[in-house]
């Protein structure tokens, strides 16, 4: 028997507003406990939301980059349930009339590419944090992130494999970084998801029984936990049980999904339209305003890229993949004539270390200014590529100003024609058996002779300019 | 309006009802339900849902940071807290 996996998956994204979505609080992550708790985010009576425009702005434009419904007139309603961490008593939220609708995304997998619908996306608060394992018998309970701005957005069930799944969850967490409305931080929980997983026989029309997995937040666990559940679920119904539609919990530690009983007992959250919420309206002005102002997206980056700066397509996929990435790019080009060369460099030798050292480029000792430098000293011939290389190796280690390291190390490139010639002289009398060879047709040597007076001046000669000196005392 | 519907909300509402008003609780929601059915004689397929009665639309605020550190306010109105954080009964998954 084949089975077809179906897959849908909510993301929750953290809107970067600086305050929470219907009180002054603040939003700031790290803070001391309960200290950015408005009198709204407690849930103290008397008191009533009123709501952040800015939310709404960056909600629109993760609208607008994938195509959507852009509803001018959004409302809340109340999402029933108790939990210590939701003061209230419901979380609000937007069911009946969600600010984006009908939006689509592409994702590429290995050889193929594929677009993924989005249903909708829509604005709700964040719950606070419980600490269970602190206290003895008691739950605490910190309010910072209580009434933060999410949005959530919802694809169509249209994803098949955990491969995609996690392509899509890279997808958005790009598109939402480019256009500045979340920080994509997922150690912090600046975004989440929930998977919702079924199978079906191949070929039928009809969904299978669902499986909703909750609250990963890594790549690895996204794919890892959908695997894991594909296999349990083709397990239950070859041996003739069915899948319950239930809330299920992957455990990281023991790559296994399980149930958690507790919430399914009541799953009827008894929606409302929350009376202290009147609909906001965006006016066409608004919608204008953002529109005009979207930033540039990674495909269109990519385009410019290669039409306007001339990079290999290679490149500029690279670069425009990351918004850090592009923005070093952009600014340490900015900084030096050789556009070309600081996306070789970015691509090779930089990409390379961060590789290494498993970090981002913004978490790097390399300034765009310092970057920009050492690209202009390569090109105007002060130091030779290898000896940048060095020189780039340092900066990431200390920071330090380009400029100073190729002076206090003199590192700077021999162009003295004379001087080099005399070098080259002493090399070539130095060694009369290859100086023969060579005579004799051996062309390979040329590179022996250069290495040599490479050698001799401790890699500071230039390369172009010790090449045609050899080619003339060796005719 | 049955007697399995009664305990479903008043589990979720955590209201918590005694045996012996069950049988009127039964009765009064089902004729709060049949009264308030009679709306569903009415064609409102041309109207709008109402979101809210005031008909007005929504003023909103700048994304400004206004709230003070309530902390220990809070904390000590609390009915159970220490210096960090509220404390309830242990709610684990």
């Amino acid at each position: 028997m084949s089975w077809e996996t179906v897959i849908g998956l909510e993301i929750h994204v953290q809107l970067s507003t600086k305050s929470k979505l219907f009180s002054g609080g603040s939003t700031e992550f790290g803070a001391e406990s309960n200290t950015h708790v408005d009198l709204v985010d407690m849930g103290l009576p008397g008191v009533l939301p009123v709501a952040n425009r800015e939310a709404f702005y960056k909600a629109i434009r993760f609208g607008l980059a994938t195509g959507a419904n852009i509803n001018q007139t959004s409302s809340f309603d109340r999402k029933n349930y108790f939990y210590p961490d939701l003061p209230k008593g419901y979380q609000i939220t937007q069911m009946e009339q969600p600010i984006i609708e009908n939006g689509s995304i592409k994702i590429s997998v290995d050889d193929y590419e594929k677009k993924i619908n989005i249903t909708r996306a829509h604005l709700e608060e964040d719950a606070g944090k419980s600490i269970h394992d602190m206290f003895e018998g008691e739950t605490g309970v910190d309010l910072n992130r209580a009434g933060t701005p999410l949005l959530e957005i919802v694809s169509e069930p249209e994803i098949s494999s955990a491969k995609e799944a996690v392509a899509y969850f890279k997808a958005i967490r790009q598109l939402v970084t480019f256009l500045d409305i979340c920080d994509g931080n997922m150690a912090q929980g600046s975004m989440r998801c929930d998977v919702n997983v079924s199978i079906r026989k191949s070929g039928d029309k009809e969904l299978g029984i669902r499986a909703e997995l909750k609250n990963i937040n890594s790549f690895k666990f996204i794919e890892k936990a959908i695997n894991f559940e594909i296999n349990r679920q083709i397990k239950l119904i070859e041996n003739g049980e069915s899948v319950v539609q239930e809330t299920r919990l992957y455990d990281s530690d023991k790559n296994e999904t399980r149930s958690m009983r507790s919430k399914e007992e009541a799953n009827d959250y008894r929606y409302f339209p929350c009376p202290d919420l009147l609909p906001v309206i965006i006016s066409d002005k608004e919608l204008k305003e953002i529109k005009e102002n979207l930033p540039e997206l990674p495909e269109e980056k990519e385009i410019r890229y290669v039409n306007e700066i001339g990079l290999e397509e290679s490149e500029a996929t690279i670069i425009a993949s990351s918004k850090t990435m592009a923005n070093m790019f952009e600014e340490a080009s900015s900084k030096t004539d050789d556009a070309g060369l600081v996306a070789k460099w970015l691509v090779g030798d930089v990409s390379a270390l961060l590789n290494k050292n498993n970090i981002d480029i913004d978490e790097s000792n390399l300034s765009p200014e310092n970057f920009g430098k050492l690209i202009e000293r390569i090109s105007d011939g002060t130091i030779s590529g290898k000896i940048a290389k060095s020189v780039l190796e340092e900066v990431w280690e200390t920071a330090s100003d380009v400029d100073q390291i190729i002076e206090s190390k003199g590192l700077i490139q021999i162009q003295d024609e004379n001087l080099l010639e005399n070098v080259a002289k002493k090399i070539i009398e130095s060694n009369p058996d290859q100086v023969k060879a060579y005579k004799s047709g051996k062309d390979k040597l040329f590179g022996f002779f250069v290495g040599q007076v490479m050698k001799e001046t401790q890699g500071k000669a230039n390369p172009k300019t010790v090449n045609e000196i050899l080619i003339g005392l060796l005719k | 309006m049955d007697k399995k519907t009664v305990t479903t909300i008043s589990y979720l509402s955590r209201l918590k009802i005694d045996g012996e008003k069950e049988e009127k609780i039964i009765k009064d929601l089902s004729n709060i339900i049949e009264f308030v059915d009679q709306l569903n004689d009415v064609d409102t397929t041309e109207i709008a849902p109402l979101k809210n009665p005031l008909e007005k639309t929504a003023k909103t605020r700048k994304d400004i940071v206004t709230a003070k550190n309530l902390k220990k306010e809070m904390l000590e109105v609390a009915p159970s807290a220490n210096e960090d954080y509220f404390l309830v009964p242990r709610v684990v998954e």
